[in-house]
């Protein structure tokens, strides 16, 4: 392998080489661009209130502490904010998956009165801008008496992702064989062993990249999380670490250290289903 | 019957004992919603709230502080709910009186009437918290609006306070004389500048105009609002303030007088809190000098808490607010944050020389400006600032800026 790319560019010739280098650079500074925010974070992360206010953000630090981290984990409450946010991650997440690979299945694998009119309505859903949605949703769950509590948050967000989900899954499923399914039939297969051993399985790839996907939106959502929740013991992570931010003084190192550990969870699941990430948005493509 | 006759003296025996038992401790859920997110409001009203919980120990308080921006908008969902918090903070005048007016508070006068407030609370507190002769609001704590500046370099040049207008533009000369900038100002987030027009304003057409003029009444192109803003450009065009303000958010321009660049802030007393504790100590304040009114009305928007009206746990809410009221309630917030509290039993030495010289100021006060976002109509208050922040980088052209100023007036309050 080594030696192949060697031949090559010796092989290659002067303007291939240069062409290479500039490429090189070029992609070296958008690496540096893109990672600019993030050194500057953890440096302020790292840096004592004091210290930031004499020299100002750009500058030099004099002295780094830890202390930012331990003091956003105990007294800005991220270790109850984690936890919610988990509370309400993952349920929301099982629940658009399960719901929504049904969907997918009804509507890609039988033929019904109405079907492509239930594939459009989950279209439609997806388009709907979310700020239109936040009274409505408000005074509903109000009604509902879920207000101010998990289910309230975990329902709105299988809902709301469902329209995505269903889309998404409906176009992965339609390209799986009817075949199949007509196989399983003639063999006396129930239709829900049909999905369960058949199609779920071979939907794996595209179930792995919509929860890395799903999961980071859920996980980062703040809007719903700061109308549907009022409680400090129901927020999760973003909505809590929000309330850090002052009127007219915020303490930068703790805010920005309680950001980069809700971050760790999410770059975790990114780093463990990367592989099928990058697989299932590039499938298809080949065709 | 004669089973019922013992059911019911049984029954009521329970009663009496249930009502015996809840005279002399609350209990239940008292829920505080609050929007003291900066680091010191943070820690005084945990500690507030910790002191209210030792008093009342069966009582189950739920504290729920969120930033001090979505609690502004969040508040109207909550208020809206069904579950509702059972007492929040807010702050004074038209801001409270805009949730009044929409029958989402409850009434409080006879908080005020049996803990002696209409006595005990100066006149410019009475004035913002009570409407249509009823008090609504319980005022907490304030701070001053003034001219913070460094005594170090004003003893060093030999500068003494203004007084007055002319004495305030021979310090300016001065500084200017030994390449100091009279004044920082940071006015990305534009609201630093409504500071300047309040203060020229009041003292320029009084605070009886500028009450009138915050109720939207009076056209942007009458000639004493003209004279504000001819005495305003005057101040600019003579570079009396660092060059391009809009660049820097409030306390990023702090950082001028951090370095000696910049003498003087006309900003709130939380300046301290975003100071370092070097330039904190050599800070001290004057009150914005007299122009053709003597400084006697005050700027000092006023935070303190009011009940919504599908409050759940009254009882526990009313006796939070009495506490609020009493010097116990109070106390913390003068000796940690450094403000100011309405109630005068708060003894001397709790406060410091500086936060007792704006007590005497806000105490002696006709009345008390809230700040032009808090005064005026949200809306309204937003587009004007916007205006003001453009008058700043083009002062020659504020009649045009006037005139526009007043077309966008007459569409929003004469609809």
């Amino acid at each position: 392998m080594f030696n192949t790319t060697i031949a090559n560019l010796i092989g290659l010739s002067w303007w291939k080489k240069v062409s290479t280098a500039i490429m090189f650079v070029a992609v070296l500074l958008f690496v540096l661009v893109w990672i600019l925010p993030l050194v500057g974070a953890i440096f302020t992360a790292l840096r004592p209130l004091q210290d930031l206010r004499a020299h100002g953000f750009w500058s030099i630090p004099q002295e780094f502490t830890l202390e930012n981290f331990a003091v956003a984990w105990d007294l800005g409450n991220l270790n109850t904010y984690l936890k919610n946010s988990f509370i309400i991650t993952i349920p929301s997440l099982l629940g658009t998956l399960t719901l929504s690979s049904l969907v997918g299945f009804a509507v890609s694998q039988y033929k019904f009165r109405g079907n492509m009119f239930v594939y459009l309505l989950f279209l439609s859903g997806m388009l709907l801008p979310f700020q239109i949605l936040l009274i409505p949703v408000f005074t509903l769950s109000n009604y509902l008496g879920i207000y101010n509590t998990y289910l309230g948050l975990i329902m709105i967000h299988i809902v709301f992702q469902m329209g995505f989900c269903s889309f998404f899954l409906t176009n992965f499923m339609s390209t799986i064989p009817s075949q199949l399914a007509e196989a399983a039939r003639i063999d006396g297969c129930s239709e829900f062993k049909i999905f369960y051993k058949i199609f779920l399985p071979l939907t794996k790839p595209a179930l792995a990249a919509l929860g890395t996907l799903q999961f980071t939106w859920i996980f980062n959502d703040y809007i719903w999380a700061l109308v549907l929740i009022r409680s400090d013991s129901l927020k999760p992570v973003t909505a809590g670490l929000a309330t850090l931010q002052g009127q007219y003084t915020t303490d930068w190192g703790v805010l920005v250290a309680g950001s980069l550990l809700a971050a760790i969870p999410t770059i975790i699941v990114f780093i463990l289903l990367q592989k099928y990430f990058i697989k299932g948005l590039t499938m298809g493509m080949g065709k | 019957m004669k089973k019922i006759i013992i059911f019911t003296l049984a029954f009521c025996l329970l009663l009496s004992f249930g009502v015996a038992v809840e005279a002399d401790s609350l209990d239940g859920e008292l829920i505080i919603d609050a929007y003291t997110s900066d680091p010191a409001p943070r820690a005084a009203m945990n500690e507030m709230v910790e002191t209210f919980q030792e008093m009342h120990p069966d009582l189950d308080i739920e504290l729920n502080i969120t930033a001090h921006e979505d609690f502004k908008h969040a508040i109207r969902t909550w208020l809206a709910s069904d579950t509702p918090p059972d007492v929040f903070t807010w702050f004074a005048g038209e801001r409270a009186e805009y949730f009044v007016r929409n029958n989402l508070i409850r009434d409080i006068t006879h908080i005020w009437e049996e803990e002696g407030l209409f006595d005990l609370y100066a006149e410019g507190y009475q004035r913002e918290s009570i409407f249509d002769d009823k008090a609504y609001f319980l005022p907490h704590q304030t701070y001053i609006w003034g001219v913070f500046y460094n005594q170090e370099i004003f003893a060093d040049l030999g500068l003494e306070e203004p007084e007055t207008w002319d004495e305030l533009i021979e310090v300016n000369e001065t500084l200017k004389e030994n390449d100091i900038t009279p004044f920082t100002i940071g006015s990305r987030y534009e609201w630093t500048t409504a500071g300047w027009f309040d203060h020229l304003n009041i003292r320029i057409n009084g605070f009886d105009f500028h009450q009138e003029f915050v109720t939207g009444e009076v056209p942007m192109t009458d000639d004493r609002v003209v004279k504000v803003f001819e005495k305003w450009k005057e101040l600019i065009e003579s570079d009396y303030f660092i060059e391009y303000p809009a660049s820097y958010s409030w306390h990023e321009a702090l950082e001028y007088m951090e370095d000696d660049e910049a003498a003087m802030y006309l900003m709130g007393s939380f300046i301290h809190d975003s100071a370092t504790d070097e330039l904190s100590e050599k800070l001290s304040f004057f009150p914005f000098p007299a122009i053709e009114k003597s400084p006697t009305a005050v700027e000092a928007p006023i935070d303190g808490y009011m009940m919504p009206v599908h409050a759940q746990n009254v009882e526990a809410g009313e006796e939070f607010l009495r506490f609020a009221a009493s010097v116990e309630g109070q106390q913390n917030w003068v000796e940690d944050v450094g403000r100011v509290v309405p109630n005068p039993n708060v003894p001397e030495e709790s406060y410091d020389e500086e936060t007792l010289r704006e007590r005497e100021l806000i105490d002696g006060a006709e009345g008390i400006a809230q700040f032009l976002d808090r005064d005026m109509e949200e809306d309204f208050a937003i587009t004007m600032m916007g205006y003001l922040v453009e008058f700043w980088e083009n002062p020659e052209h504020y009649m045009d800026i006037l005139e526009r100023l007043e077309d966008e007036r007459q569409f929003h309050f004469e609809q």
